[in-house]
């Protein structure tokens, strides 16, 4: 008996997981296709990967958009070209007539406002603010007084709340305003430490202050004072909307680049329906923390709460069903104005974590397209895509460069002396690689060959410097100018980097100590430690690389900028952060083009910050029964021009 | 029995508020900014004021308020999957998880049983030999050989399975049954070696004697002492495959817990390596009560023994 109910039990319980996990089955989509990891966030102010940026770009519609195949701006939201200044400081957009949000609704100024703003504020945690902020008139201002308001209101909260701060947070309460008004008023009992002084001190100092402050009182005033100058301060930013259909945009120096900068998901527009799930304080815009925040979950179709109609998009496509890590639909929006033109009524994104898996399915005939195919037998793909014996098989030549980072601020690392601080060293380990061996015979994966930083050849206008071709006499020269002939008193030389790229930084190891004597000792970190390593500076050699945000050099060099927070290498040059500075007020393309050559020149060829190897090349998969979709260097796959015929 | 229920029940949530503190330590102390999202370096104001929304500026507010939200069943937010909150996750995941556990130690139970009584009983047989190079086999190699293997044969070749993913029931039995492998061939030893025991033992000699047949001998009277050391062994194995293995999420694409268990480690997502350890060692210890007292309804003596 009991074991009958144990077994009708199980029985019961398998049934019901069944239909809970499984759900129904839907006809398949006009077209499929796999995005390995799955969608990270469906936020366009936060998204940070590719894979993230095809679906966003394909669910809204920028001011501008991209060409499927030359990747040019092209016309998207609002009509093309917009009226430029002539002194190219003011754009004026104006919205399209018949552009709509999947609901219906007319997409206005306003919209763009909101989505821009987002991009602004710090609670966004978005890694993007730099686009708007260094573009945009009174942007970074903003930006700035905003993220230090921030930092001074969350450490007050906490000494209100009766916790202990950190000594960074005691720093920053010690130089806010309020504070200081403070002093000034009771006298030198409050005195803080030097702004040197060590953690132990600072932490010291708040706990033994924090009793003798009416904190909540000094929270209040500086709440109330940001809220009330919240608004006149975002109106120092460059984004105006003069009505509902024109975006006036005020920029902080000419930017060649901005029509096709906008097209980018940061840029894109918000419906005024997310203010549902805004979190509120006291009844003000911002959380007590200072912070702009909506529920992160209005990126859903299906979420409901405080009447929020679910995501609303005004791309050619809406998003009409998600489930995490499995699956995302979408279908396409009647409201876009290219709605009838569309033939892929229906495009499913289906979700393999194991690629090998996702070219199966694809063999299998269950996917009509890969834009991934990074697996251990990549060689392979590559082969059979270079030869032509897979016509479906496409490599697309990337706007991205894999490089080495040398350490140029560290005088020492873990206790050793790090010799790249001298320029002649670094050279000299440039000098020395065979990068042809490490791109034919190491990965054979069809990437490119890199001397520059920047991809030759991709971006129209602009022709990288030539760069350093292998040459190990002069490098052992040069080791010996900088006083180590043979690499004789060179400290053993660290390498770091994460497994993906052991080969590699094997292949290069090697290379090292046969041409220069050099010892080289390999340091295979997981990627988040390697990261906060190479942030903070500890590490002699590390594997870096970069992936273009725009179609323009300045996406790269403006990562070796003094100051730059993706300035891994720590490399500071007046000289090229002046050319750099002259060039983005040059208006004529062809002499701003000459001057970024030479300012990349310094990098690849003088100082070497970074040692440039390869451009990536990505394999992707295209069913010879799908047209309109083309290889190309930013894996942009808009799939409104897709036509499918099986 | 009450008593031993209570008794394990407290001992229970003490293991867990145990578990939970360790998991706390070793996640504050791991290197690596969670916040960070793709290439760019995030700006220290803008990671201080995240720090400071989830409570991570202050340790104890943090263990406090997470383990607050976790006795409410709520875990929080996750900072991978921005848009999917940690409860979202495991409600979306755990199912998948439990029904191809439950489906691999329900194949392992009626496949390894049978297996390991048949060998006993015919110790020595070709059945025997070949039966234990089975169980080696399955013990030894390795969930990605065999479900790469089975997903190769079956659905590449054969086309009589999907090639991984979920979403259908001709999704499940390939990687139930990849899951199920390691657990038929311990079940096979473990009944193997009690059914051994069992079958020298005195009371099989006297049921022999008294006239009993053989079958109900083996089956009846042998099994049910042979069957106590597998009993003990499925409460952990329940949990184990229940919460997934990543492995075998991996080959087949299966949208299960196991993948979130490695990867919120790799991406220092705070929230969800502490939800998923919770929900983990909630499973573990229910199922391991769930084995006592079914251990001791089937033996009397040992909740007298404690």
């Amino acid at each position: 008996m009991i074991r009958n109910l144990f077994l009708i039990c199980v029985a019961l319980l398998l049934t019901a997981l069944s239909i809970y996990t499984l759900g129904s089955r839907k006809p398949r989509a006009d077209f499929t296709y796999v995005n390995p990891s799955g969608i990270h966030t469906l936020d366009p102010s936060r998204m940070s990967w590719t894979q993230d940026f095809r679906v966003a770009l394909n669910i809204w519609e920028g001011l501008t958009t991209w060409h499927p195949e030359t990747l040019e701006p092209i016309e998207g939201a609002a009509l093309f070209p917009p009226d430029i200044s002539s002194d190219g400081l003011t754009y004026v957009f104006t919205i399209r007539d018949d552009t709509r949000w999947s609901n219906g609704d007319r997409v206005t100024s306003r919209d763009f406002l909101r989505g821009w703003r987002r991009g602004l504020e710090p609670g966004t945690a978005t890694d993007y603010t730099f686009l708007l902020a260094d573009n945009i008139a009174g942007a970074d201002e903003y930006v700035r007084w905003r993220r230090e308001a921030v930092g001074e209101l969350v450490a007050m909260k906490r000494l209100c709340d009766g916790w202990s701060i950190n000594a960074r947070q005691a720093r920053t309460i010690a130089q806010s305003r309020v504070f200081k008004e403070l002093q000034a008023r009771v006298g030198d009992t409050l005195r803080a430490p030097e702004a040197e002084a060590e953690e132990w001190r600072w932490e010291s100092w708040i706990q033994g202050i924090a009793p003798r402050v009416d904190w909540e009182n000094l929270y209040d005033r500086m709440f109330q004072k940001h809220v009330s100058e919240l608004r006149s301060r975002f109106d120092d930013v460059g984004i105006v909307t003069r009505d509902d259909q024109t975006l006036v945009v005020r920029l902080a120096q000419p930017c060649p680049y901005f029509l096709d900068l906008i097209a980018l998901p940061i840029f894109l527009p918000c419906h005024e329906s997310i203010e549902l799930l805004r979190e509120r304080y006291r009844g003000t815009l911002i959380t007590a923390e200072g912070l702009v925040v909506y529920d992160p979950q209005w990126t859903k179709p299906d979420y409901h709460r405080n009447n929020y109609p679910g995501l609303v998009t005004n791309g050619p496509y809406r998003l009409s069903d998600w489930t995490f890590k499995r699956r995302a639909r979408l279908t396409v929006n009647p409201h876009h104005r290219t709605a009838k033109t569309i033939t892929c009524r229906t495009v499913d994104m289906m979700v393999y974590d194991n690629i090998s898996a996702s070219i199966m399915a694809y063999e299998a005939g269950d996917v009509d397209f890969l834009p991934a195919m990074d697996v251990p037998y990549d060689h392979e793909i590559a082969r059979l895509a270079q030869t032509g014996e897979r016509k479906d098989f496409h490599l697309c030549h990337v706007l991205a460069t894999y490089f080495l980072n040398f350490n140029c601020v560290s005088e020492s690392v873990d206790g050793r002396p790090n010799p790249f601080v001298d320029p002649r060293i670094r050279r000299a380990f440039a000098l020395a690689i065979d990068r042809e061996r490490i791109v034919e015979k190491v990965l054979k994966r069809g990437d490119r060959v890199a001397r520059s930083f920047v991809p030759p050849d991709t971006i129209s206008g602009y022709q990288p410097p030539t760069g350093l071709v292998m040459d190990v006499d002069r490098a052992r020269g040069l080791l010996a100018e900088a006083g180590y002939p043979e690499g004789v008193g060179l400290p053993a030389i660290e390498l770091l980097y994460t497994p993906s790229d052991e080969r590699v930084c094997q292949a290069m190891g090697r290379m090292w100590e046969d041409a220069l004597g050099v010892r080289v000792e390999l340091r295979s970190k997981e990627s988040k430690t390697f990261a906060e390593d190479k942030a903070s500076h500890r590490y002699m050699i590390a594997r870096g690389n970069w992936y273009a945000d725009y179609n323009d050099p300045m996406t790269f060099l403006d990562c070796l900028s003094t100051g730059n927070g993706n300035n891994d290498s720590g490399y500071v040059n007046p000289r090229y952060d002046a050319m750099l500075a002259e060039a983005s007020v040059i208006r004529d393309p062809v002499k701003r083009a000459a001057l970024l050559r030479q300012a990349e020149a310094i990098i690849v060829e003088e100082d070497l910050p970074i040692l440039p190897i390869l451009h990536y090349a990505a394999p992707i998969a295209i069913k010879p029964y799908v047209s309109d979709l083309y290889a190309n260097s930013r894996l942009w796959f808009p799939f409104r021009y897709v036509t499918v015929e099986r | 029995m009450i008593r031993l229920i209570v008794r394990r029940l407290l001992l229970g949530v003490v293991t867990i508020g145990c578990i939970y503190a360790l998991t706390f330590v070793m996640v504050i102390s791991l290197p690596g900014n969670p916040f960070q999202q793709g290439l760019h370096n995030i700006p220290p104001e803008a990671e201080m004021a995240l720090r400071a929304r989830y409570n991570m500026d202050n340790n104890w507010l943090y263990f406090t308020e997470f383990l607050a939200g976790a006795v409410r069943l709520d875990f929080g937010p996750t900072f991978t999957y921005n848009d999917w909150t940690c409860n979202q996750i495991i409600a979306s995941a755990l199912p998948v998880s439990l029904l191809i556990g439950l489906l691999a130690i329900l194949i392992a139970v009626m496949v390894g049983v049978p297996i390991g009584v048949l060998s006993a009983v015919k110790r020595g047989s070709w059945f025997d030999v070949t039966s234990l190079t089975f169980v080696l086999l399955g013990i030894s190699l390795p969930t990605f050989v065999t479900g790469s293997a089975m997903l190769i044969v079956c659905s590449v070749c054969l086309r009589i399975a999907p090639v991984g993913g979920w979403g259908t029931l001709a999704h499940l039995p390939l990687p139930a049954l990849a899951l199920s492998l390691p657990f038929v061939a311990y079940i096979a030893r473990l009944t193997r070696t009690g059914m051994l025991d069992a079958l020298g033992s005195d009371f099989v000699r006297t049921a022999l004697a008294k006239g009993a047949s053989r079958r109900t001998v083996v089956w009846r009277h042998a099994l049910k002492v042979a069957f106590l050391p597998v009993l003990s062994f499925l409460g952990p194995a329940s949990a184990q495959a229940m919460t997934g293995s990543f492995v075998v999420e991996k080959v087949f694409g299966v949208p299960g817990i196991g993948q979130h268990f490695v990867n919120a480690a790799l991406n220092r997502d705070a929230g969800l390596i502490m939800s998923t350890v919770l929900v983990f060692s909630t499973l573990l210890v229910a199922f391991n009560l769930v084995v006592d007292v079914l251990y001791a309804w089937i033996d009397p003596r040992i909740s007298e023994a404690v």
